[in-house]
């Protein structure tokens, strides 16, 4: 296994920047999840890394080897693709062999490590099979597998299970998670579903519009998210934002609304408000720092309950404050009903500012 | 369940017996009516001429061309065809004919949606370009290419001894050996266009991420088209090829207008024998059997492009 090295990738379409100068280090036997809504550039991204479309600029290095020119046959990665693409006329087994074959191995070496990969795979009995004869998990084992037989420098995986159903999904996430781990694999690992990056990467690889937005581990990205978009990203549900006016200076700063209500920050926060380029600031939380109160209280804000969804566990709620949704989290036993006027009490020690014109997280000044 | 019972699963043998032929057309009987209008029509100029053209091929017409006047000969007609050593001739020949004529057509057809296939500038127009031959009328090219031939002021003569490749000028269409292969080429000429097209739409349905996955496992050019597209085409060239059969069993215009089934018979092909017996030796009878031979053997050919085109409508039902 090797480590995979971005360095200022560029991939133009005409005037579209697909990938927009993105810079990124795998180390070596490290799982990093690219994670971004749809269009966002992973693909291409994943693409370029393999060598399967050439790069409009930078450099991309795979074990301290500069690949740029290197065909995708001696970059020696493989790649899991999201609707398999497994041969449809040939057998499981033959799937697996191409590969080697294709590396003019010997009959007998094709033999074991295909045997040995369908093993590790528990698909030893599907081998004579055709693709189509298999079903969605099996599939992508099978392609997994066809990876696997080759011990490659890094495994490329272009959202590999979102062809899977819901609970198949959830059980080769964690086979997937063993198998890097057994093999001590660099794997990136392309996803939409931030889940899915969260809790089988080790770093996160956040991009939007081309731009890689953060990268960092899972628990940093959700933590310390760099700006809005990494912070409405990632976490479900999603952290509420909304945006507030900066009243006062120096180290008491209150955050008040257009409604008339205002709240007074605590001293960090009054240094992070002073650092807003301007009076506008955006408040982020996450439902889980939000205590919800049925009476006033100093301190919390006024809203009002919209929508109310039990799920057995905790229940979350929508409140409206001002024309802001924000979701919030109650026990079970807490009744809520539509309408009702509740007040909200933020965490001080975990909620989020973010400047209102970048949108960048803001720093104590 | 203990009773065994299911009651989700089909047994064995319980599948419902299939209702004979007519119950199911009587059942259907309302979609016949839809249909109706176009069974008409096709019985009248399709199915009428069929007839005409059977119960001719047991006749002797006089040669005053009066139709009304045939004498029902029986089978003379067939047996005087098939004994005839000018019929295994000209069928050997309309075989060559059609062999080559696809094999050619579809082989050239193929290397140009390969290559078109890939994107490069000017694609368009090359596109353009290749499909000249097919919507040209084949009349004109026949004359074209009768000229291009021609021993005394045809380019391609020209140009051979030009570049001396010969001292004079070869006849390529006037010498009974060259004759026929001479007609091939421009029916090739023409008609690779076809395989072309058929076999670009082919090509659209090869599966971009098979074909990167190919590439990511090593596969080289000529790998990946022959693991990955090929078995793609395969649909495709098998409906291109019958149609190609059948298109060129049935040529008429190039050897007609080009060289009019000479010099000595070396380019008369079934469809061009026939025209002869029929209209200029007005030898109606033999004719129409000759067309009932044809006709029986291009229906054979119709069963096998019919199966290869609703080969996968069955798996697609599921029965
Ligand atoms: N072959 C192409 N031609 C033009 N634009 C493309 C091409 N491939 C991708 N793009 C554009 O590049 C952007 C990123 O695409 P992609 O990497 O596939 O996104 P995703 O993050 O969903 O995988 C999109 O805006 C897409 O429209
Ligand atoms: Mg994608």
């Amino acid at each position: 296994m090797a480590e995979v090295i971005l360095n200022q990738v560029v991939k133009t379409y005409g005037s579209i920047y697909a990938v927009n100068h993105v810079s990124l280090t795998v180390a070596d036997g490290e799982f990093v999840a690219l994670v971004g809504p749809s269009g966002c550039g992973k693909t291409t991204t994943l693409n370029l890394i393999a060598g399967l479309i050439p790069m409009s600029g930078g450099d991309i290095y795979i074990g301290d080897k500069l690949v740029n020119d290197l065909d995708p046959k001696d970059r020696d990665i493989a790649m899991v693709f999201q609707n398999y693409a497994l041969y449809p006329n040939k057998t499981v087994f033959k799937n697996l062999a191409f590969p080697l074959q294709m590396r003019k191995l010997s009959k007998d070496v094709i033999d074991s490590k295909v045997m040995a990969a369908a093993k590790v795979l528990d698909i030893t009995h599907l081998l004579e099979r055709k693709p189509r004869e298999l079903s969605g998990g099996q599939q992508q084992r099978v392609a997994l597998g066809r990876a696997l037989v080759r011990d490659p420098r890094a495994f490329l995986m272009d959202e590999p299970l979102s062809n899977l159903d819901a609970k198949l999904r959830v059980q080769m996430r964690s086979e997937l998670k063993r198998f890097h781990h057994e093999l001590n694999a660099t794997v990136v690992y392309v996803t939409h579903d931030q889940l899915e990056a969260v809790t089988m990467s080790d770093k996160m690889a956040v991009m939007d519009g081309g731009y890689l937005q953060q990268y960092d581990t899972p628990k940093n990205v959700f933590d310390h998210p760099r700006n809005t978009f990494v912070a409405s990203f990632v976490g479900s549900p999603a952290m509420s934002l909304f945006p507030l006016e900066i009243i006062g200076a120096g180290t008491s700063v209150s955050l008040g609304s257009p409604e008339g209500w205002s709240f007074p920050l605590n001293e960090l926060n009054s240094r992070k408000a002073n650092a807003s380029t301007g009076k506008k600031v955006i408040l982020g939380a996450r439902h889980s720092t939000i205590t919800v109160h049925k009476t006033a209280h100093p301190g919390a804000v006024p809203g009002k309950v919209y929508t109310v969804e039990p799920t057995g566990d905790v229940t979350f709620a929508q409140v409206f404050v001002g024309d802001s949704i924000v979701v919030v989290s109650v026990e079970p036993q807490v009744m809520l009903r539509l309408d009702e006027p509740v007040w909200l009490e933020f965490d001080q020690d975990r909620m989020h500012l973010f400047d209102g014109q970048t949108q960048l997280a803001l720093n104590p000044a | 369940m203990s009773s065994g019972q299911a009651i989700f699963t089909d047994g064995p043998g319980t599948a419902p017996r299939r209702p004979g032929l007519f119950s199911r057309m009587w059942k259907q009987r309302a979609d016949y009516l839809y249909v109706l209008p176009a069974i008409i029509v096709m019985l009248i100029v399709i199915g009428y001429p069929i007839y005409y053209t059977i119960d001719l091929s047991f006749s002797r017409t006089p040669t005053t061309l009066k139709l009304s006047d045939k004498t029902f000969v029986g089978l003379q007609n067939y047996v005087a065809i098939l004994t005839s050593p000018n019929f295994w001739k000209v069928t050997w020949q309309t075989l060559v004919w059609t062999v080559l004529s696809t094999i050619f057509a579809f082989g050239l057809g193929l290397g140009a949606a390969l290559s078109l296939h890939r994107e490069f500038a000017g694609r368009a127009f090359m596109r353009g370009l290749l499909l000249i031959p097919w919507v040209i009328s084949a009349v004109a090219a026949s004359y074209v290419w009768k000229w291009l031939y021609h021993s005394d002021f045809g380019a391609i003569g020209a140009l051979m001894v030009q570049i001396g490749v010969t001292d004079e000028p070869i006849n390529f269409i006037d010498n009974t050996r060259t004759s026929l292969y001479a007609l091939i080429v421009v029916n090739v000429w023409k008609e690779f266009s076809f395989a072309m097209i058929m076999l670009m739409a082919g090509l659209q349905t090869v599966p971009e991420s098979l074909l990167r996955a190919a590439q990511v496992d090593g596969a080289n050019a000529w790998q990946r088209f022959w693991h990955v597209t090929w078995p793609h085409l395969s649909g495709v060239s098998m409906v291109t090829i019958l149609l190609l059969v059948v298109q060129n069993f049935n040529s008429f215009i190039i050897p007609f207008v080009m060289t009019g089934g000479g010099p000595a018979g070396s380019t008369h092909i079934w469809i061009t024998h026939i025209y002869e017996i029929a209209f200029q030796r007005q030898n109606w009878g033999a004719g129409a059997a000759y067309a009932v031979i044809l006709f029986i053997l291009m229906m054979i050919l119709g069963i096998f492009y019919v199966r290869a085109l609703t080969r996968g409508d069955a798996t697609r039902a599921g029965t």
